[in-house]
């Protein structure tokens, strides 16, 4: 099962990603796990520079920016594939 | 006086200082500082800045580079304390991170804008020039005083800082023309101010219009109050209007733009241009004055909407005008509650009580404007009408200065947020270096106001930057000598 990490403090832009994110999963129907991260040493351990960050299996793939839909599509059908 | 009537009093103030201000000032330079940050942070790679943090950046790069960043990159928190963070923990280490902290409350772009608009273009580039010496000053102090535990820190490579970012260079284009049209709209040249035509309007009855809305919100020109003109209550009008069509259109702007997204731009320019021209109310209709501003905004609004249109991806204009409607949805209600606030408290202050406090440019009176700042805590930008009130109540522009200095930097927020990341002791410190530098900030500048000699002020500085170099120069030498057995 997929683990995907929602990393922010709680900000308008956080919530947007886990929205997104939690719609895509839906859609295609795929059980994951959606955890959000809020505390700053966590996030910081995932060297990213600005939140909202999104981490699926552990890996960043985006932070500082509120990714399309599509793009997330890739990346969990990615993540799907590689597990 | 019954109790009733001075509740209505205070209500009144409130109410009038609201109106006076988002029909004066709000306009012409916020609005289009809103698209500016929104640009900003839409538009600028954030490794265009940050590769110029890590770990192995000389330092007379590096502390320039986290001044800009605080500058460019972080008008949200979002922003701020990750970067923060990320800077001390794996990057360039506490002097910049602490540069970065410093400036980025000061003279992030909204900040400054806002100064300049309210209070006047000389504060805000006090506070701009004030804020990089004294950010990169504390900076530097605080990397000095905690050189031992600095060098300990997470040993982690800075990959993270590697990242190269490029700007696209119609992204450039496409900030630098919303510039010009907050520069067209506020700058006070002839150019701009000159009236070029004149189109009197048959409409009947806006002078008595006019009159009724001084009626309603009274106000007093001597104690630097504004009242609200016919044309301001027009502009009232289409900013509420703006607000709930963007409602409609920003706030599903994900899904896909809507007709009220681009409605709602159209009636931003359409406001920009009534806010820039000038009207007289008379018995016979209304005159409108075609000035230079009308025709810089125009061209400014022309060209930036050709930009949206035909040269950023739909990408980018999404994130554009997302992240601008964000600042003004975070900002905008703290500001208008702060502002009525203000107006509620100007009514309770007596000018009396501020003339003896700061109305002079005394030790005490900036050491009074520092410590109003540190234990007051106001929200984003609400420094500025609050700065207002007291330099309409008489404070002088030293101490404000000190007072606009202090208040950002030391809000409890940022207090506690750099506790749990650099701990208690070096917040600490780093409060009390804030508070020294305000201070002398406030007087530096409050002498200059007085009419003290260039040549005088300079002096000062440099004889203080000196006393201090001495005394760090000394600290680190001691420093040194401990150090060396380990080596």
């Amino acid at each position: 099962m997929l683990t995907i990490k929602v990393l922010g403090s709680g900000c308008a832009n956080c919530k947007r990603v886990e929205q997104i994110v939690r719609k895509i999963l839906t859609d295609m129907s795929i059980e994951a796990q959606v955890i959000k991260v809020t505390d700053y040493n966590d996030i910081t351990a995932y060297n990213i520079l600005s939140t909202p960050g999104l981490v699926i299996n552990e890996k960043v793939v985006s932070y500082g920016r509120i990714p399309t839909p599509a793009e997330v599509t890739t990346w969990v059908v990615d993540a799907l594939q590689t597990a | 006086m019954n109790i009733l009537n001075v509740i209505s009093n205070l209500f009144y103030s409130g109410l009038g200082n609201l109106a006076s201000y988002l029909a004066a000032h709000v306009l012409l330079c916020l609005l289009p500082a809103f698209y500016i940050a929104g640009a900003m942070t839409a538009l600028i790679p954030k490794e265009t800045v940050t590769r110029f943090l890590g770990r192995n950046t000389p330092k007379f790069v590096s502390y320039p580079a986290a001044a800009l960043a605080g500058s460019l990159l972080a008008v949200c928190s979002c922003t701020i304390v990750p970067l923060f963070a990320g800077i001390y923990k794996k990057g360039a280490g506490l002097g910049p991170a602490i540069t970065f902290l410093f400036f980025a409350p000061a003279a992030n772009i909204l900040a400054l804008i806002y100064t300049g608009g309210v209070i006047g273009v000389d504060l805000a580039l006090a506070r701009f020039f004030l804020s990089l010496a004294f950010g990169i000053g504390i900076g530097i102090i605080m990397a000095l005083i905690f050189r031992h535990e600095d060098m300990e820190h997470d040993k982690a490579t800075d990959s993270m800082f590697a990242a190269q970012g490029k700007m696209r260079r119609v992204a450039l284009v496409f900030l630098l023309v919303l510039v010009s049209l907050l520069l067209s709209g506020t700058l006070k040249v002839g150019l701009l101010t000159n009236t070029y035509a004149t189109i009197t309007v048959p409409i009947s009855g806006m002078d008595t219009f006019q009159d009724f809305l001084y009626n309603l919100i009274p106000y007093d020109a001597a104690k630097g109050e504004e009242g609200v003109t016919a044309q301001g209550a027009i502009l009232i009008g289409l900013l509420v209007l703006i607000g709930f069509i963007s409602w409609l259109g920003m706030e599903n702007i994900f899904d896909g733009f809507n007709k009220w997204t681009w409605i709602s731009l159209g009636l931003v320019g359409i406001t920009l241009l009534v806010a820039a021209v000038g009207m007289t109310p008379h018995a016979g209709g209304l005159d409108i004055f075609i000035n230079g501003k009308f025709f810089g905004v125009l061209l400014a609004l022309g060209i930036s909407g050709w930009i949206i249109k035909t040269r950023l991806t739909e990408d980018e204009t999404r994130d554009f005008l997302w992240e601008s409607w964000k600042f003004v949805k975070q900002i905008f209600p703290l500001l208008v509650a702060g502002v009525f606030a203000v107006g509620v408290i100007r009514a309770l202050i007596q000018p009396e009580w501020i003339e003896a406090m700061a109305g002079q440019n005394t030790l005490l009176g900036n050491l009074a404007g520092v410590v109003f700042g540190v234990f007051m805590y106001f929200p984003t930008l609400v420094e500025v009408p609050i700065a207002q009130m007291f330099l309409s109540l008489g404070m002088h522009r030293g101490p404000l200065l000190a007072y606009l200095m202090a208040d950002p930097e030391l809000s409890l927020q940022s207090i506690l947020i750099i506790s749990t990341i650099i701990g208690r002791v070096k917040s600490w410190t780093y409060v009390a270096w804030v508070a020294l530098f305000s201070t002398l900030a406030g007087l530096i500048y409050g002498s200059w106001i007085d009419g003290a000699s260039v040549a005088l002020v300079v002096l000062y500085l440099i004889i203080f930057l000196a006393l201090l170099s001495g005394m760090l120069w000394f600290v680190n030498r001691r420093n040194t000598q401990k150090l060396a057995p380990v080596h």
